[in-house]
């Protein structure tokens, strides 16, 4: 019951963030759940990599990092890169209003961690080594995490240009 | 349309309610002449519709008058005086004369006047509240929606006793002329939502609506092969109204309980008042453990099918998943028969005569499930995958849903079963896709999970306490946002 009346205090903070905060909210929210359903995915064999092989085994070598902590932690990480990744979203692409914006947001998100980058993680095989399953499972992941991320913010963004209209109209109303 | 004037002429009316009505013809239209004070008066009315208490009671005060009243000349005005009821209406045309009495109204047309009175006697045929029995709840109200449009807003007045509620009334259909109401709080709900609903409302053309509510959604929402159900449904008037109370819409269609609100996302469908019934830690659990039946009707026999046919998948601790023995066909068409199974047994279920369905049970149960196995044409890992997928569907609140899942259950199924990994993960996205991307009257199907929305998620994964929840959901953009002003 106290865990859940603590969430609803949040929520009251949550009605006077910005559209930004929400966005990045959004941002971080995306990263723990998608992160978390790529430890699951890793977890039966849909591929290779999990979250943590990216964040944590390239530059750390220690033993937890390959048992639950790892996961968690990386999860935790993933979730703050996130916030960046839709702080980009909001300052380059909000104003799209289609999901398409948001898929292709995804796919260049994973042709950059998966091509650009790859050379930063010394764990990760090059793409070409990957197996299918891998390449499909992850490409699917970004995808629906560049919908989340990009859907949730176009929306919200329009949202509150809509409600703002309106409001401005009621305004301009009542002056007459 | 020209409309025709009450002739002054009895004979001439009489005449047109013959040839028009088919009085004398049609069993059910009734009609009666009276002389009141040396003047011909004529009642028509249908007779299945009106209730005869009342017009004996009104034809006993009309006889009556010609012992009471002399003045000859103010005949029209002591009649109108006389008919004894609360509703009485003069009317100037035949059209409206007829459309009126159709609906179950008496029209008396008096001789040498032109204009006719008509007196509110309807009853008709119909069930009084009874508990739905789609939508059951342990405790609280157990009165449900009936077939009639008037009673229905009754029940939903009796729970919003707020002046700013409006049921506005339609009429849709050239020959049904069926009632269709919109509800809603003036000061809460979008109001370009409802002038959208009724605009589309105003513009079906069609001869009659038997099925009511249903047709009424395939012309307000649906116009594709889409399986999802863009609306919700409820027989409950606390549910329709505590959505009236966040903002939404109503349709209420005369000749059905199940009424339409408006908007809906994936996630009302999900939903159930049982849970609104149960302090919010019960309600939590009830729904967290629906939302993991749902989720396994869905994905529990592709998943499952992916294992069997790729077992080096699963991780060391759940090896034993899979069968032991393959069995003699492809494990694909065991599961594909054993779903299809499953529906025909769901389907007989529900024509089947409550006499016959102890013996239905038996048949099911018995012969079916076990000499199934015992024949060898499915495995009895095969069965326990589907009877639990069978009943995360019933688990599912909105019938509807459940039959959409169940498509989408056979999607996920076959794709698996001709790409397995590759074409489970694929198919799981288009999927996940494709709901995202259905939009009905403006409102994101997936809301508040994609787009994104924290506050009202929250809402969704707990059953929050109601003294805490003081804002209306965003979603169907509430004029006043404030829940306890």
């Amino acid at each position: 019951m106290s865990g859940k009346r603590k969430e609803l205090e949040q929520n009251k903070q949550e009605e006077s963030m910005t559209l930004l905060g929400r966005s990045l909210l959004t941002g971080f929210i995306g990263g723990l759940f998608w992160s978390s359903l790529g430890v699951f995915l890793h977890l039966f064999n849909f591929t290779e990599i999990s979250p943590s092989s990216f964040v944590l085994r390239s530059w750390v070598r220690a033993g937890w990092t390959d048992g639950w902590l790892g996961d968690v932690v990386s999860i935790l990480i993933i979730g703050g890169l996130s916030v960046l990744v839709a702080l980009i979203y909001y300052a380059l692409l909000k104003k799209n209003r289609s999901i398409l914006v948001g898929l292709l947001y995804g796919l260049v998100l994973w042709a950059i961690v998966y091509y650009v980058f790859q050379p930063m993680f010394p764990n990760i095989p090059n793409v070409t080594e990957l197996d299918r399953n891998t390449i499909v499972t992850t490409i699917c992941l970004f995808i629906l995490y560049g919908i989340f991320i990009g859907y949730s913010i176009s929306y919200d963004y329009h949202d509150t240009v809509i409600k703002e209209n309106k409001a401005k109209q009621e305004e301009e109303e009542e002056a007459k | 349309m020209k409309k025709s004037p009450i002739s002054g002429k009895i004979s001439e009316t009489q005449k047109y309610m013959e040839t028009k009505i088919g009085v004398g013809t049609s069993y059910d239209v009734g009609f009666r002449e009276i002389v009141i004070l040396k003047t011909k008066v004529q009642l028509y009315y249908l007779t299945g519709l009106v209730d005869s208490a009342i017009v004996q009671e009104l034809l006993k005060e009309l006889v009556n008058l010609n012992d009471h009243e002399k003045n000859r000349k103010k005949v029209p005005e002591i009649i109108e005086n006389r008919l004894l009821h609360q509703q009485v209406d003069p009317i100037k045309s035949m059209d409206e004369a007829v459309d009126q009495m159709l609906s179950g109204l008496i029209v008396v047309f008096i001789d040498g006047e032109k204009f006719a009175f008509v007196v509110d006697v309807r009853s008709y045929p119909g069930r009084s509240p009874e508990e739905p029995d789609t939508e059951r709840v342990i405790r609280g109200s157990r009165d449900g929606y009936t077939e009639n449009v008037v009673e229905n807003t009754a029940l939903t007045r009796r729970r919003i006793r707020d002046a700013r509620l409006r049921h506005e009334m339609l009429k849709v259909g050239e020959r049904s002329k069926t009632d269709v109401c919109i509800s809603y709080l003036q000061d809460v709900a979008d109001d370009g939502l409802v002038q959208l609903i009724k605009d589309k409302i105003e513009q079906i053309e069609i001869d009659g609506i038997s099925m009511a509510e249903k047709t009424l959604e395939e012309y307000i929402v649906k116009r594709n092969w889409n399986p999802y159900p863009l609306v919700r449904y409820t027989e409950r008037p606390d549910v329709a109204a505590s959505h009236l109370l966040e903002g939404h819409v109503l349709i209420i269609v005369d000749t059905s309980p199940s009424v339409i609100i408006l908007p809906t996302t994936f996630f009302h469908h999900v939903q159930h008042a049982e849970e609104h019934r149960q302090v919010p830690t019960i309600g939590t659990f009830i729904r967290w453990t629906r939302f993991l039946a749902v989720f396994a009707s869905l994905f529990l026999l592709p998943a499952w099918l992916l294992f069997v046919l790729d077992p080096s998948l699963l991780p060391k601790g759940l090896s034993f998943i899979g069968p032991n023995d393959e069995g003699n066909i492809p494990i694909v068409i065991q599961i594909i028969l054993g779903v299809i199974g499953i529906e025909f047994l769901r389907m007989a279920a529900i024509h089947t005569p409550t006499a016959l369905s102890t013996a239905m049970g038996l048949i099911a149960a018995v012969l079916i499930g076990q000499i199934a196995i015992d024949v060898g044409m499915l495995s009895p890992e095969v069965i326990l995958y589907i009877s639990i997928s069978a009943i995360g569907s019933y688990v599912t609140p909105s019938y509807e849903l459940s039959v959409a899942n169940k498509v989408a259950n056979l999607f996920l199924l076959i794709a698996t079963s001709i790409w397995g990994l590759i074409g489970f993960v694929i198919s799981v996205t288009i999927f996940l896709l494709f709901l995202a991307s259905i939009k009905s009257l403006r409102t994101p199907y997936l809301w508040p999970l994609l787009p994104f929305n924290f506050k009202a998620m929250v809402n969704i994964l707990f059953r929050v306490p109601v003294p805490l929840t003081k804002s209306r959901p965003s979603i169907v953009h509430p004029k006043n946002n404030y829940r306890q002003p």
